[in-house]
């Protein structure tokens, strides 16, 4: 096994996806080969038949805080972070975290307007921390926790 | 072992603490490979993956949890959660000053598994089928848990191809369509090969499927827990036991008005008490 370690390329989350951002759309070619290989795509009805050289443009579009498109939207909403896009891509680019980084674009995190929903679990870390008063101890909370 | 380090923080993430048997479990695993653990997790510890819509929460987040990592000065961070992992590899990693080497809990064991096995000494007479993702592409963790598994003495692991999409079951739960297919897929694949266990990878997996044990002919159990029965470590797998009491009443009786009194009782009733009683999906 070989642990990963890290060197820092941004100063702040935003610089990375920033970042991130402009060296995808350099190098995206919009083959539509990482929307291709999505397993999830049947789970949408707007993605029924569609073709990836077109839903590809519109993540990309949502990317640069631009509206993006209903299919792009929809595959979106369908994305359960299986990797397989990534896997496919020809130009070796991190097509999942591309897909994620137009959603947090879609959310409107990034300055442009938000065009999906923030179906953020209401009171997850109430919840988490109830779980962990259920489930642990009070010395593991306060030892393993804080 | 080349490339296992002595000692790590043993990061579990979030949503692990509705399994209390899993983080102690997978500690005592890891202590048993001859590992010194730091456990780290809940919210203090959290990566800030659920914060896609305020990156200005998220970036707070990430740097709050990888200088507490810093402070333990293990040089070494084990992660339990894939999604700990992909945040950290996809983004913390990329802008923090992280001075730890990253690693999956799996790989850990896998590296340790000969010392593991001598310590297999309890047979676990069971037949068990492994629920498989296939979307945590970082680590390939299916083949090493099938390797543990396949480590102790008495338990049968059965054959199977089928894997869902995701990194695991949590990943689908907001497509619900799919989420009613991996649960269908897990339970016509345990009919077909007759087992008598169903064993996840990951805590969500656990924690969407375990309620399946009240009504089909197989328990869902975490392969932590194989793996610790298998060392004489017995653990109570709490979370299971509540999600197939059968009703509410049932459910605070297990409880316990105590624990249920640490929570505060409205919140356990309108936050925690819904998830309990809520069945998989199928």
């Amino acid at each position: 096994m070989d642990p990963l370690t890290y060197t820092p390329t941004a100063e702040s989350l935003r610089d990375h996806l920033d970042g991130f951002v402009d060296d995808t759309l350099a190098r995206c070619t919009r083959c539509g080969k990482c929307f291709e290989a999505c397993p999830m795509t049947g789970y949408a009805d707007a993605l029924k038949g569609a073709d990836g050289r077109q839903v590809v443009p519109g993540i990309l579009d949502l990317m640069q805080n631009a509206p993006g498109s209903a299919q792009a939207l929809a595959w979106l909403g369908v994305c359960s972070q299986s990797g397989r896009c990534t896997s496919a891509c020809p130009e070796g680019i991190d097509a999942m975290k591309m897909v994620r980084v137009a959603r947090i674009s879609a959310l409107g995190a990034r300055g442009g307007a938000a065009r999906l929903p923030n179906n953020e679990e209401p009171k997850f870390f109430q919840k988490i921390n109830a779980f962990s008063d259920l489930q642990l101890s009070e010395d593991e909370v306060k030892e393993w926790q804080r | 072992m080349s490339g296992v380090p002595e000692k790590v923080t043993f990061w579990y993430g979030c949503n692990v603490v509705r399994h209390g048997d899993i983080i102690h479990g997978a500690i005592a695993l890891l202590e048993a490979a001859g590992i010194e653990v730091t456990p780290a997790g809940g919210a203090g510890y959290c990566c800030g993956t659920t914060k896609d819509a305020n990156l200005k929460a998220a970036d707070g987040m990430a740097r709050r949890t990888v200088e507490k990592f810093n402070e333990h000065q293990t040089g070494a961070v084990v992660t339990w959660c894939p999604s700990c992992y992909r945040h950290m590899n996809s983004f913390m990693g990329q802008y923090t000053d992280t001075q730890f080497s990253l690693s999956h809990f799996t790989q850990i064991l896998h590296a340790r598994r000969d010392v593991l096995a001598a310590k297999f000494s309890h047979p676990v007479r069971r037949r068990v089928l492994l629920h498989k993702h296939f979307g945590f592409h970082e680590v390939d963790v299916n083949p090493l848990v099938e390797d543990l598994l396949r480590l102790i003495p008495g338990l049968e692991l059965v054959e199977t191809t089928h894997a869902s999409p995701g990194h695991m079951c949590s990943a689908l739960a907001r497509i619900p369509a799919s989420l009613t297919d991996a649960t269908r897929a897990v339970c016509d694949d345990a009919h077909a090969t007759g087992v008598d266990t169903v064993a996840t990878v990951f805590h969500s997996c656990q924690r969407l499927l375990c309620g399946l044990a009240a009504t089909e002919p197989f328990v869902v159990t975490n392969y932590v827990n194989l793996l610790c029965e298998a060392m004489g470590v017995p653990l109570e797998d709490e979370y299971t036991t509540w999600k197939t009491a059968g009703s509410e009443e049932a459910i605070i009786a297990k409880v316990g008005a105590e624990r249920i009194g640490k929570v505060g009782e409205r919140f356990f009733k309108e936050s925690i008490l819904p998830e309990l009683m809520r069945k998989p999906s199928r």
